[in-house]
């Protein structure tokens, strides 16, 4: 298993997206901690596909560079996108009435972080974990 | 042609070595020429040399082999990897210019000799370049796994109480090892009141004060509380001038005061007993 | 899935034991507080020690519960929040400040009697 999705359409696809990487993630060897992480970046990515967006997709991906192991996350949506990327990654910025942990949040738990998004077009979120 | 190499090498050993000596004393790396004593130095040209010539020599079978025994060798006398390259460098300059000289290089065959120089001292480069690296690679694969058995245990002391001490730099990936330790053994431990100690942290700047406001604020989710403990007053005024705001943190100065204020959490002293003269 | 709430003398018991989807960590908002009122508990625990990942969103469902409990007069205690969670929660950046925590059950229950001064 090197790539797996789940397509995000309605709430319980948060659901199936965590478990899908928590499995992904505990199979490629990372501890109990970054599991956690893991699984509450996606949570937290799916979310947003789903409260913005409305659909989209979670693919997990197996990844190795210089002899390292890792997992990337790759969040794709058509939605709305972003319109001002540098106010979404600060912190306790949040345009739901949730926390606000999301984005920033979600480049703490992990290693890498990249975001690309345009208005109308949507948004890609890649995020990456290493095996430590 | 490549006998030819060979041979002259065999009939000149003794003149190569010599001028090779000299050749890299003079350009060496001085600073390293000058801590090795010349008899030190003498043994390890004399080991070098004969590697490169029992390498250019021996029959052809199974080349790759003994060239990845012979860079380990090399890698074994322990100089430096600049030196070494130098060397092989070198090496071939003063075989070619004898060689130049005595007629056996031409302006005829200079292009055939040429390549088959390189066709010995390429691979023999390369594979001392990729054996360095990968010793290189394994000690620093060691060292971080001696720095990972450093990472703290916490250590019950009274029920409900638990030590962790920590010792060393912290680094961002030693500081998530320690906080992971810190919370499985507050669960395991059940311990109500932690004590962590940073007697023997040399400094505390932002990062590992962010780390440690990090770690007090998951072990209270967990559902206990975090004292930072055994501040030293250099400590305390690189924490105030960086600006650093440890208010979450209960802090005494010594882990004693700190245990005392535990026992006192937990409702409970230390009382002396009487004894009896 | 409802999720059950005991009751103890004065005290609510819950303990969450299953992975929490946003519907039922809602629905179990409703049903909390409904109970509260119906008992006029005056303590509630909730253990999350089968829990293994609280994202912001429960998180917030959590907190708020925690705050509205209040309003209605019953102090609540969370008990049992796994390391890993906990990490994973402070890294987001959501510390739950002023909710109150357990390591366990038992200790999550002294707590409330003390709290309540008994």
């Amino acid at each position: 298993m090197t790539r797996s999705f789940v397509n995000i359409i309605n709430e319980w696809d948060i659901v199936a997206a965590r478990q899908l990487c928590r499995e992904f993630a505990k199979e490629l060897g990372f501890g109990i901690v970054d599991q956690a992480r893991i699984t509450t970046a996606v949570s937290e990515l799916a979310r947003n596909i789903f409260l913005y967006a409305n659909q989209g997709i979670i693919i997990v991906e197996k990844i190795e560079k210089d002899g390292s192991v890792g997992l990337i996350i790759i969040a794709e949506d058509h939605g709305p996108g972003i319109g001002n990327l540098a106010k979404a990654m600060e912190d306790g910025y949040s345009t739901s009435g949730g926390l606000g942990a999301g984005l920033p949040g979600v480049k703490r738990l992990m290693d890498d972080f990249s975001i690309d998004s345009e208005v109308g077009k949507g948004t890609v979120i890649k995020t990456a974990k290493w095996l430590r | 042609m490549d006998k030819k190499i060979a041979n002259y090498i065999k009939t000149h050993k003794e003149l190569i070595l010599s001028r090779w000596k000299s050749e890299m004393k003079e350009q060496g790396d001085e600073r390293f020429v000058r801590v090795v004593s010349n008899r030190v130095f003498d043994g390890a040209s004399q080991q070098f040399i004969d590697l490169i010539v029992s390498n250019l020599m021996e029959s052809n079978e199974e080349f790759s082999q003994r060239l990845h025994k012979f860079a380990e060798n090399v890698v074994h006398i322990g100089w430096p990897l600049n030196f070494v390259t130098q060397g092989i460098r070198k090496f071939n300059e003063i075989i070619f210019h004898g060689m130049s000289e005595e007629g056996v290089v031409t302006r005829e065959n200079y292009m055939e000799f040429t390549e088959g120089f390189d066709k010995w001292f390429g691979p023999m480069n390369d594979e001392i370049l990729s054996t360095y690296t990968s010793t290189w690679e394994r000690t620093v694969t060691l060292q971080k796994i001696a720095l990972k058995e450093l990472s703290a245990q916490l250590i019950p002391v009274f029920e409900g109480i638990s030590v962790m001490p920590l010792i060393g730099t912290i680094d961002t990936e030693r500081a998530k090892q320690i906080m992971e330790n810190l919370l499985h053994g507050v669960v395991k431990h059940r311990s109500e009141v932690v004590l962590i100690d940073i007697t023997g942290v040399p400094i505390i700047d932002t990062m590992i004060a962010h780390h440690l406001i990090q770690a007090a604020e998951s072990v209270r989710l967990v559902g206990a509380k975090c004292m930072l403990v055994g501040i030293r007053p250099e400590i305390a005024q690189t924490i105030v001038t960086l600006g650093i705001n440890l208010d979450s943190l209960i802090t005494k100065n010594t882990l004693q005061a700190g245990i005392e204020a535990a026992l006192e959490m937990t409702n409970r002293k230390i009382v002396g007993v009487e004894v009896e003269s | 899935m409802k999720i059950p709430i005991l009751k103890l003398h004065d005290c609510l018991l819950i303990s969450i034991q299953w992975e929490l989807d946003d519907e039922t960590a809602l629905q179990f908002q409703e049903d909390l507080l409904n109970k509260i009122y119906q008992t006029n508990a005056r303590g509630v625990v909730i253990d999350l020690t089968s829990v293994d990942i609280i994202d912001s969103f429960i998180a917030k469902v959590l907190g708020d519960v925690v705050h509205m409990s209040k309003l209605m007069g019953a102090q609540v205690v969370l008990t049992g929040i796994q390391p890993a969670v906990a990490i994973t929660l402070i890294e987001l950046g959501i510390k739950l400040n002023d909710v109150h925590t357990a390591l366990d059950l038992e200790k999550g229950l002294k707590k409330i009697k003390m709290e309540l001064g008994e």
